[in-house]
């Protein structure tokens, strides 16, 4: 009984809350929708979708994305213009739950055939470039739209998707249909990461080069990766245009993606329910700022972002702070609060999970435990070179 | 007619991309990260000019110069240094957050604020013929060329310099050899700042005005500019720059696609990172295993 | 087991978070109830690169309510300013509107500028109340539901400006600056063009995006006009200026609209310097020395010696008034605590009849107040004023 519990909560935990959010939410946006559900609980859903793909590609492919907020817009704008076109010619309410269907697959479709040209790009390039070539990506799509003619997209005014517009009192079909597009995209993720490709797909974050020694066709999983993740982000941009009127391109900028970034890394990237929860997190932690800083003291705000995020990269990475945070981190944390002793006769098999698969081993880690130079006189320096030898 | 003065036109907007392209290249060859921040520090010298500039000019260039150095070393060390040899992912997301930070904390002081300052300074023009000319875009270009061939002759000629083609080309044989990496990396970092420096009080006189994201679409243009040309190569980011000066002159010339600028500037970038990732003047490199 | 545990405090967390996030709202309440004086909500850039117009309509309204109040409120009842800053961010206003729509509001100002006016006025729309908006100029933004504007409307900007031009530029060459990536620009441009008759031939178009540029090209192309559109805000513009101070012909004519307004007072840039004729076709003139938009400028000036002064300002003064006026006219009894609903029926009836204002801003003649009235659809009746900034010729 334990044991089968045990198993319960570690694949479908997640699920299991989401589901019984939707359950109540659906059941609260019914019956009595408000303000303030109606704004912030759309964005919650939003960033968790698009954090969650964001995270495939960062956390788990190890590429670096800054144009995932361009998916999100070719979502949002050929998904709305699909709804609203559908809606005027079959003469149906913004309700329809087929429409919003429609809308979802036609933008997650265009976002993925977007995805698969920027996976192209992440086929020759990498790292910096590939960021660069996306942060462009974004860019172009930005202007584009901008520039489109009034009557294919509405140009600088936006897309003007007053009759998609759900507003509070019909939000609860996107309070539902988001929710349930929560759970699938957890579905498909989680259980693409569990799978062989997922496998794959570590394997080529930690070494591009010893995972195609290995057999692993990089070309298809890269492509792959960028698709799902793009597919989603557009699936998120379908759910912003039914929440949010017009649709401007603007919004979809840099910085955009930037905030989507922020978010997967502070969830830790490689960790999915870490996404989803400071996705709700920095979502909620946005909305209360706007209203506790008023006027000037309004960027203390992004102040306070933009150091979380540098303290977390340096904390998470940093080579010198490895003993450091090996000895103090959340999950040590949490066990002295509990008063929980590591039991070493707990024998875990760690090894079968996914999440603990110890695909992070890396070269220069083996070589440093061999040879301890870097305990000697000037350590880090020392290390560098050792750290430097092995990721060649 | 028009091709002339869209040939001075390119030199003018392509002169500052030169110029911050210079730095950018130079902190991407030898400290292997992409310094996002490259641009807020343009923004902080651009900023310290305009605050100086009632006292004297020169006194702003040299007090943004020193100020702009400054915040390089402290961001470098601060920042970049805790993380050598940790993955590029990891420096790239914290160049971003130093970018953001300089951006907002420059906000929230209340003699910069979030209104954009500006200055009035009319250098004149020169005229050559029918072709005026303005002064400020030969000075630009040829401060640009100096910093090109000085740099180079730095780096060839001198013991740092040497080092840092060193560092540049493999840090671990560079240390055994008894380079100082860390001080290496310093010192690109400096001349960076310096060159940023240097770039917004030019993009300042230029715009003559300053706002708190003033650097950064300068910054990633320049970026794309020292892509386009090489990465890492110092007369590449010259080249780099003139070229994307010349597209965004020629573009504006044309209403048409004048709206499209920036979407064609990048799609030059992506067409010039997929058919020679490596540039027009950059060396290729072998990945070894 | 730890990491279980571990997991499941974590979605513990972040489900009570979630969920308190949302209980403490009610349904359809009124936020009014437990309100002492009426309040008026407004939403502006208060800081950013729009603040100048956002601190001008704060103080103004607050100058009017203060009035207002002065002379015994309406009916004894007196009046509260909140202001709420969107920093001219449409994704803002969700909070800002909850802020002064769950703070009890019952009177609107709307939004200052159009961006995140169209926002609100959605939510305004769902939740049934009225704005009377001092200078969210958008096409969209009034609605027969009850948005209505203190402002011209962006087409009629364009409109307006273009009839100005066949009237008194006609045949002359006519340049265009305007910013391709913002709705406020393209729409008055839209507009002029359109209006525009056939005595000027091509009209020279240039473009640009983003923010602080290099403006090379776009000054090679204008510099032989004799008059240049810029339907743009003051800040690309001063830029443009100064960039162009020796290229652009010094007899030409910097025509602008309402987003010039405050051109003169923008930090590091002597007007006075340039050359060139700077105008802009407006409602309010804020040089004026007589009538009653002098005795705004005087009282505003008393008030806040150092704030901007613009007709953003004389908009949001009028508006105040004006949403006071129809609720005195309406002959209703008046109480602190009735719900924005009920001060939405009043007003809407009362707008949308045929109540007239006199307000300082629209053209004074003969030191009387100005006529202003409002169509069904929201939109504003009353004339234009074409303001000089700076008459030709290097004065300092």
């Amino acid at each position: 009984m334990k044991k089968s519990l045990k198993g319960f909560t570690k694949h479908y935990l997640n699920y299991t809350v989401i589901g019984i959010l939707l359950v109540v939410f659906s059941i609260l946006s019914i019956v009595s929708p408000t303000r303030t559900m109606a704004d912030l609980l759309p964005s919650i859903i939003i960033a968790v979708i698009a954090a969650l793909s964001l995270s495939l590609v960062v956390g788990f492919l190890g590429e670096l994305s800054l144009g995932h907020a361009g998916f999100m817009s070719i979502g949002a704008y050929l998904g709305g213009k699909v709804a609203i076109a559908l809606m005027e010619a079959g003469d149906f309410e913004a309700t329809n739950v087929l429409v919003f269907v429609i809308a979802i697959a036609v933008g997650a479709l265009c976002a993925a055939i977007c995805g698969f040209v920027v996976g192209f790009a992440a086929l020759r390039l990498r790292g910096d470039y590939l960021a660069i070539v996306t942060l462009a990506f974004g860019e172009i799509v930005r202007v584009i739209f901008t520039n489109s003619g009034k009557e294919t997209f509405g140009g600088a005014l936006g897309l003007d998707n007053e009759a998609q517009f759900l507003g509070q009192k019909r939000i609860y079909i996107l309070i539902i249909i988001g929710m349930v597009l929560v759970l699938f995209t957890l579905f498909v993720i989680q259980n693409l990461l569990r799978s062989k490709a997922g496998r794959a797909i570590t394997a080529i974050r930690d070494n591009e080069i010893a995972a195609k020694a290995t057999g692993i066709n990089v070309t298809k999983f890269k492509l792959m990766v960028f698709v799902i993740s793009a597919a989603f982000a557009g699936i998120a941009g379908v759910l912003f245009s039914y929440s949010k009127n017009p649709i401007k391109a603007d919004i979809f900028d840099y910085n955009y993606s930037i905030e989507i970034l922020v978010i997967v890394v502070l969830g830790g990237m490689g960790n999915i329910n870490g996404s989803m929860i400071s996705a709700v997190l920095i979502t909620v932690l946005n909305n209360r700022l706007t209203d506790l800083l008023k006027g000037d003291a309004a960027v203390y705000k992004d102040i306070f972002y933009a150091l979380i995020l540098i303290l977390i990269v340096i904390y998470n990475n940093a080579p010198a702070l490895k003993s450091f945070r090996e000895k103090y981190n959340l999950k040590n944390l949490i066990n002295k609060i509990l008063r929980k002793k590591h039991d070493p006769s707990e024998i875990t098999n760690d090894a079968a999970r996914w999440d603990v698969v110890p695909t992070k081993i890396e070269m220069n880690e083996v070589l440093s435990t061999d040879i301890v130079i870097d305990k000697v006189g000037r350590g880090d320096d020392s290390a560098d070179i050792l750290e430097r030898g092995g990721n060649k | 007619m028009e091709i002339i003065m869209t040939i001075i036109n390119g030199l003018s907007i392509g002169g500052t991309y030169a110029m911050i392209a210079l730095g950018y290249t130079m902190v991407y060859g030898i400290a292997k990260m992409l310094n996002f921040a490259h641009g807020d520090i343009i923004m902080v010298g651009g900023y310290t000019i305009v605050l100086f500039f009632p006292i004297s000019p020169i006194v702003g260039i040299i007090a943004s110069v020193i100020f702009c150095v400054t915040v390089g070393i402290v961001v470098e060390r601060c920042a970049y240094k805790p993380l050598r040899g940790a993955s590029p992912l990891a420096v790239l997301i914290t160049a971003i957050g130093v970018s953001k930070l300089l951006q907002s904390t420059a906000q929230s002081l209340p003699f910069i604020g979030s209104k954009p300052k500006g200055i009035t300074y009319n250098f004149g023009n020169l005229q050559i013929g029918s072709v005026s000319i303005s002064v400020l875009t030969l000075i630009t270009i040829l401060c640009s060329i100096a910093v090109m061939v000085g740099l180079t002759l730095f780096v060839k000629y001198t013991k740092t310099g040497r080092a840092m083609i060193a560092v540049s080309e493999d840090r671990g044989a560079a240390q055994l050899m008894g380079i100082n990496v860390n001080f290496i990396i310093m010192i690109t970092f400096i001349i960076g700042s310096a060159l940023a420096a240097v770039a917004g009080v030019f993009l300042v006189f230029k715009i003559q005005d300053v706002g708190t994201t003033f650097g950064a679409m300068p910054g990633i243009k320049a970026f794309a500019a020292a892509v386009i040309g090489g990465i890492g190569s110092i007369p590449g980011a010259m080249a780099g720059g003139l070229v994307l000066g010349f597209i965004e002159a020629i573009c504006g010339m044309v209403p048409a696609l004048s709206p499209y600028t920036d979407a064609i500037e990048f799609a030059i970038l992506i067409l010039v990172l997929l058919v020679k990732p490596t540039g027009f003047l950059g060396k290729k490199r072998r990945e070894k295993v | 087991m730890k990491k279980t545990i571990v997991k499941i405090l974590c979605l513990v967390f972040a489900v009570v978070m979630v969920l308190g996030c949302f209980t403490a709202c009610g349904g359809d309440k009124n936020y009014a109830e437990n309100n002492t004086k009426i309040k008026i909500g407004v939403s502006g850039p208060l800081t950013g690169g729009a603040a100048m117009y956002g601190i001008a309509v704060k103080n103004s309204a607050q100058l009017a309510i203060d009035e207002i109040n002065a002379a015994g409120g309406i009916d004894g009842v007196m009046l509260e300013l909140v202001a709420v800053d969107d920093q001219h961010d449409p994704t803002k206003v969700s909070t800002t509107y909850a802020t002064l729509y769950e703070g009890g509001c019952q009177l609107f100002l709307g939004t200052v500028t159009t961006a995140p006016g169209l926002q609100f006025k959605q939510y305004a729309l769902d939740d049934e109340i009225f704005y009377l908006t001092p200078s969210a100029s958008g096409d969209k933004i009034p609605s027969a539901d009850g948005g209505f504007q203190m402002c011209f409307t962006d087409s009629n900007q364009g409109t307006a400006s273009a009839k100005y031009f066949n009237e008194n530029y006609a045949g002359k060459k006519v340049g265009i600056f305007y910013k391709a990536d913002d709705d406020y620009s393209v729409g008055i441009k839209n507009n002029f063009v359109a209006g525009l008759n056939e005595s000027f031939g091509t009209v020279v178009e240039a473009s640009f995006t983003g923010e602080a540029s290099q403006f090379d090209s776009q000054i090679t192309l204008l510099k032989d006009c004799d008059v240049i559109f810029m339907p743009i805000y003051y800040t690309p513009a001063s830029q443009f200026m100064k960039q162009g101070a020796s290229k652009v012909k010094a007899s030409a004519v910097y025509f602008g609209c309402d987003g010039f307004d405050g051109i003169d007072a923008v930090e590091g840039f002597n007007i006075n310097s340039i050359t060139q004729e700077v105008s802009y076709l407006s409602h309010f003139d804020s040089t004026s020395k007589t009538g009653p938009a002098a005795d705004y400028i005087k009282a505003y000036k008393a008030k806040y010696p150092d704030a901007p002064l613009n007709q953003f300002g004389a908009a949001a003064y009028d508006c105040v008034y004006a949403m006071v006026d129809a609720l005195k006219n309406s002959g209703e009894e008046i109480t602190a605590t009735m719900s924005p609903q009920e001060f939405s029926e009043i007003l809407k009836e009362e707008f949308a009849g045929d109540f007239v204002f006199h307000g300082v801003t629209g053209e004074c003649t003969n030191g009387q107040k100005s006529t202003i009235t409002w169509n069904e659809d929201g939109t504003v009746n009353k004339k234009a004023v074409k303001y000089v900034v700076k008459q030709k010729g290097a004065n300092g």
